[in-house]
Formats: structure tokens, sequence, C-alpha cells
């Protein structure tokens, strides 16, 4: 098989959201020693297009998810053929639903989105505490935290993990996104976070932006 | 018949076990399955449809949906699951009447048919308005209660209390879930309407059962709210609404939102997921003992938006599906994307609670703006226009029902993702008098002028 039906075979994958096609055609990947980057690329460009259609309505949820899916067990693949050190990922986020709050589907639509963009995301849940938030972030040496509000009454808590990274000098380490429902980029700006998404596919840009500005 | 103790060990102890994850793929599986199978299409030309076999091919995908899915805890990682003759057992049980509030303020609220010449209840008032504690609390929720065509009213507790923000959970909500109580009950007293049905939403079980206070909070005749989280999935603080609520012996109000473009997929597998939701309803939440709904699809963008034409067509059909099949009480209230104040509001308001009506619901949730922009954002006027064109639409032809509200959303459907924030109780009321000042008052009479300029006439 042709260098170029196999990268077919990987983007299609993704498209038809199929995860043991994603890995099988990783596998031929590798075996045909094809390219780590333009693997990578193919996904990439394919997930960012699902992403278009999500944004449109023309595909949901759980879509983004299968999609997601199939990346990162096509990416487990290719770690074989990924010279060691070399950075594939785009940045490594931490995200959850900040404590006390149990709504999810806006934070798992960025969990998902933001996958689908290439980044490492750990996603924490639903109801997340402040140390839990800063314990997994240390763990993986993220660089960036989200927390997700949809309650009016559970926002404060986005300020309180911003205060408690301040109090652990940790807030130059580690950037913050905050989202949800009632947030907006005026609470953003008053607790210190790094950067408001109004909507979840804000957040592709915003994580490209905070990682592009360093420090 | 099944007990809700017997519910309670399906969902502690002896139901399957499922992952978060797997549940939500299955609902999307069976959802894009029944879709197909049962032919259900989204139409965008009728959001309003007049096809019976439709809806009760709904219906039936629905029962399909919760046979497979049944509901899921997420405490314990089970599901809950029902047989075919348990499910239409507890259907059979469901009161098609209930007797809510008190006094001179006790009023049937009961089952409807699609296109009822019943005129609907107008319960909720304005919900979730961000209100400040004290007396501006007191005054706003005056100003919906002083409005004869609010027939109840839905409260949860204000951001802080004691000039302290509380986080849900804490001690301090279950104080923050008392006062509000105590305010809105003032508010009663202050308009001569005593009686009032209540609804109280707090976001934990303890808060919630602290508001139960029959001298000042939440009385009998008054329900709390047990929130349903997307998709079909409860957990031990509703869980817990409940078993409090079977004892204190107020009245269910379970609510659930399919979500268009989550896990139940696009507008036909939200509507699916909709019909389903009942079934969890009657069984979980136990309506089939007493209750009422608010059920409605809302969307992810617009951030909660419930005036979109794929939201009023899985509503309105989801209702419709119900309506036929079941005695279930209940309905919807009504999120809208601009703010008080602003014609748009109005124009919102009256599409989805006109599609409301002729499906067969009631006004349960009252109306509020999805994203707020600032503090105390809603005041009487909007429950009462609101409250007016329910009623005026009771009688209405789906048919007829449908072409209004195409008209009414080509006046403001491409303005959702940027609509109009709105203004505050304290710009659009004097709080001297509690009147809602010329200018919002001149908007609200040119609105109704417009509603019968498209042949809906309100008193």
């Amino acid at each position: 098989m042709s260098e170029g039906e196999i990268l077919e075979k990987l983007r299609q994958s993704i498209f038809n959201y199929d995860a043991e096609a994603a890995a099988k055609a990783a596998n031929e990947a590798v075996e045909a020693k094809i390219d780590f980057r333009k693997a990578l690329e193919v996904l990439t460009e394919a997930l960012r297009s699902l992403g278009e259609k999500f944004s449109q309505g023309e595909i949901y949820l759980p879509h983004l998810v299968m999609a997601a899916d199939a990346m990162e067990r096509a990416t487990k693949v290719l770690q074989a053929i990924i010279p060691k050190g070399e950075k594939i990922g785009r940045g490594k986020i931490v995200i959850g639903t900040i404590q006390g709050d149990i709504h999810d589907i806006g934070k798992n639509i960025v969990s998902a989105i933001l996958r689908s963009a290439g980044f490492e995301v750990y996603d924490l849940g639903k109801d997340v505490s402040i140390e839990r938030f800063i314990e997994k972030a240390q763990e993986v040496g993220a660089d960036i935290i989200a927390s997700s509000a949809l309650m009016s009454v559970t926002m404060p808590q986005q300020k309180v993990l911003e205060d408690e990274l301040k109090r652990l000098g940790l807030k130059g380490k580690f950037k913050t996104i905050v989202g949800g429902g009632p947030v907006t980029q005026e609470w953003a700006d008053e607790i210190g976070a790094n950067g408001f998404g109004r909507t979840a596919l804000d957040a592709v840009k915003i994580v490209e932006k905070l990682l592009s500005q360093g420090g | 018949m099944v007990s809700f103790w017997e519910v309670l060990d399906r969902a502690i102890n002896t139901g399957p076990m499922l992952e978060p994850n797997e549940f939500d793929m299955l609902i999307f599986r069976k959802t894009s399955e029944l879709a197909k199978e049962h032919d259900i299409r989204y139409d965008p030309n009728t959001p309003v449809p007049s096809d019976d076999s439709l809806a009760d091919d709904l219906f039936e995908a629905g029962l399909k949906l919760y046979l497979e899915t049944g509901t899921y805890c997420i405490n314990s990682h089970r599901q809950i699951k029902f047989s075919e003759e348990e499910i239409k057992d507890a259907l059979k049980d469901v009161p098609s009447k209930i007797l809510i509030g008190e006094g001179a303020e006790a009023k049937w609220l009961e089952r409807r048919d699609i296109e009822d010449r019943k005129e609907p209840l107008n319960l909720g008032g304005v919900i979730e308005s961000n209100p400040q504690e004290g007396e501006i609390f007191v005054k706003l929720y005056q100003s919906i209660a002083q409005e004869k065509v609010v027939d109840g009213i839905y409260f949860g507790p204000s951001p802080t209390v004691e000039g302290r923000a509380w986080r849900a959970g804490s001690p301090l909500e279950v104080h923050a879930g008392r006062c509000a109580a105590s305010w809105v009950r003032e508010a009663l007293r202050r308009v001569g309407r005593p009686g009032l049905h209540l609804i109280t939403a707090c976001p934990s079980a303890a808060a919630d059962i602290a508001t139960c206070d029959p001298g000042n909070g939440i009385r009998i005749s008054d329900a709390i709210a047990i929130p349903t989280t997307t998709e079909l999935k409860t957990d031990y603080d509703s869980l817990a609404k409940v078993a409090f609520s079977l004892d204190y012996g107020c009245y269910r109000n379970p609510y659930w939102l399919p979500m268009i473009g989550g896990y139940a997929g696009g507008p036909e597998g939200a509507a699916i997921a909709g019909v389903a939701g009942a079934f969890h309803s009657a069984l979980v939440c136990q309506t089939r003992i007493s209750g009422f709904n608010n059920a409605g699809a809302i969307l992810i963008e617009p951030k909660g938006v419930q005036t979109d034409r794929r939201v009023i067509w899985v509503t309105s059909l989801m209702w419709q599906a119900l309506s036929r099949n079941t005695n279930m009480i209940g309905g919807m209230g009504v999120t809208t994307a601009a703010g008080p104040g602003t014609e748009m509001m109005f124009l919102e308001n009256a599409a989805t609670a006109i599609a409301i009506v002729v499906s067969g619901g009631h006004i349960t949730h009252g109306i509020r703006k999805a994203v707020l922009a600032r503090p105390n954002q809603g005041s009487g006027l909007e429950p009462k226009f609101q409250g007016e064109v329910a009623k005026a639409a009771a009688g209405l032809k789906r048919a007829d029902a449908n072409e209004m509200i195409k008209a009414l959303l080509a006046k403001y459907e491409d303005r959702l993702a940027k609509a109009p924030e709105g203004r505050s109780f304290e710009e659009l009321y004097d709080l001297k008098t509690l009147t809602p000042k010329k200018d919002y008052l001149e908007i609200f009479y040119k609105m109704k002028k417009e509603l019968g300029e498209l042949g809906l006439s309100i008193e």
C-alpha cells in the first residue's frame, strides 16, 4: 500500500469515528516507515475539520468524543516511531468542573474539542476540588488549568483556585482559563484568570494564544 | 408496582454497573438507531408539527430508549432499569390533576390535550435571575406575585447571603435557601396572595429540605424541583429530594432538558430522550404518586437557549407525544437569549410559550435569560406577558400556531448568537410603586399589538 493510501486510511478512520481502524492504519504507517509528522498532521487536520462541523451543528458531541478516541489510539501506536524527547502534543491541559458543580456537558465539549485539536487533556470530571486541580497539574506538568462553572453559586470556587495558585507560588507555572454559563470576561479579569472562553469553540483559540505567549 | 425503596435498591446496590462515558455513548447509539427505526426526522419548516402518528412514533421510541438505558445514578455508577410492565404500570398511576397552592390561590393543575381549549397555568415567574439578597429580592418577587396571571413562583437562593457568597452543599447554602423561602413568602403576603404555589430549587437536597417549613417556607401544597443531569442521570441529592418530599408530602417537580448536539445527538435524538425522561419522572422521581414536570430541549450554543426553532420542534413534539399517550402534567419554561427590557425577549417568550401550550403543556418554569449579564435580571412584566400569551394560545390549532411561530422566529432567530443583554429590575421598574417604567410598558404594549397582528388576540 502506498504512503498516500495509508494516510488516507488514517484520515478516514477519524471521519468514520473508528478507533480500531485508526490504530490499524497507524500500525501500517509505522510498518511503512511513514514520517510520523505527516501521520499526525493528517490526523490533526481531520479532527480540525470535524471541530468545524461541530460548530456548524452538523455533528454532535459524541462524534467529537469518538473522533478524539480514534486520534488517541492512533497516536499511541505512532509513539513507537516518535523519537524520545520529541514533543508531539501541543500542550497539556488539566480540565474539570469546579468543586460543588456537577454539570459537565460544557466541560466535556471543551475537553473533546481540545483533544481533537491535538492537546493532551487530563479531564478530572466534575465537582473537582481545588487541591485535585493543582495536584494533577503538577503531576503531569500541565501548561494550563481550565475550570468550568455552570452556576453562579459555584463560580466563586474559580477565584479560590486562583488564590490558592497564588498562595502556593504556582501562578506563573500554570496558566488558567475559566468558562461556564454565568462566567464572563469581567469575572475572569476580576479573579485574575489568564483567559476566558465564552463558547466551547473559543477554548482552542484561547489555549493557543496563551501557549504562544510563553512564560 | 415499584416502590421508591426498590428504586433506591436498584440505584445503590443492585442495578447494572456502567461507566459514565459508556452510558453516554449508549444513549447516543440508541437514539440514533431509534430515530432511523421510527423515521423521526426534524423538519425546520414545521417547528410545531401536526402529525399525530409522528408523535406516537416518538412515544414508542422514547419507551424503547428508556427500556434500554433506564436512569443512571452518577454516585453509584448503576443503571436503574425497569421492565416494560413496570413502566406501563407506573404511567397508569400518574394522576391527571393535582391541587396546588392554598386558600384563595388553590388551583387545579391538570393534564392538557393538544390544542386544548382549557387555559394553561402560568407557573414559575422569573427564574434564576441572579436576585440579590434582602429587600430587593422581596421586591422582585413581589413584582411577579402581584400579577394575577401568575399562578405560581419558582425560586432559588440569592448568590450571597449575609454578604457572603455561598458554595453549593455548604452550611451557608442551607441558610441561603431558608432566607430565600422566607423572602418569597413575604413577597406573597405583601400582595395579598399568601397561598400562591411555590417551587423551591436549591442546588443541594439539604438546602431544599431546609426550605420546607409550613410557617415560612415550602408547604405541602408547594413543590421541590428535582433536577436530572443530561441525559437521564440522577444522583443522591436528587434522590434525597424525592425521599424527603414523599415523607413531607409536598409535590415533586422533576425537570429534564435534553440537549441538542449533546449525548442524545440532534433534534431527533433529543426528542426521544425527552420522552424517555417522562418515564424517569414517573418511576425514579415518583410523579406516579404526584407531581408535575418541566421538560424541553436546550441548545449547546447559544448556551441554554430555548427559543431556537430546533428547540421548539423538540419540545412541541415531545409534549404532543406525552399528551397523547400519558396523563403526565407538565410543560416548560422559556430561556431566552435576549434580556429583560428588550423587544427580542418578548418575541422569544411568545414563540416558545405558544408552542408549549398548543402541544399540551403549561408554562411550568417561567422565563429567564440564558446568560445573565447583571444582578436582578428579571421583573414581573416578563411572566405577565408570558401568562397572557399562554392563555390566549389555548385552543389554537397547531397549524395556525406553526405559522405564528415561524413569523416570530423570522423576527429574532438570526440574532440569537448576539442578542441584546437587557436591563436589570431596578432599571425597568419604579421600586417605590413597583410598577414598570414607562418605556418598558411601551415595549410590552407594542409587542402585544404585534402578536395581535399575527392573529393572537390577547386580552
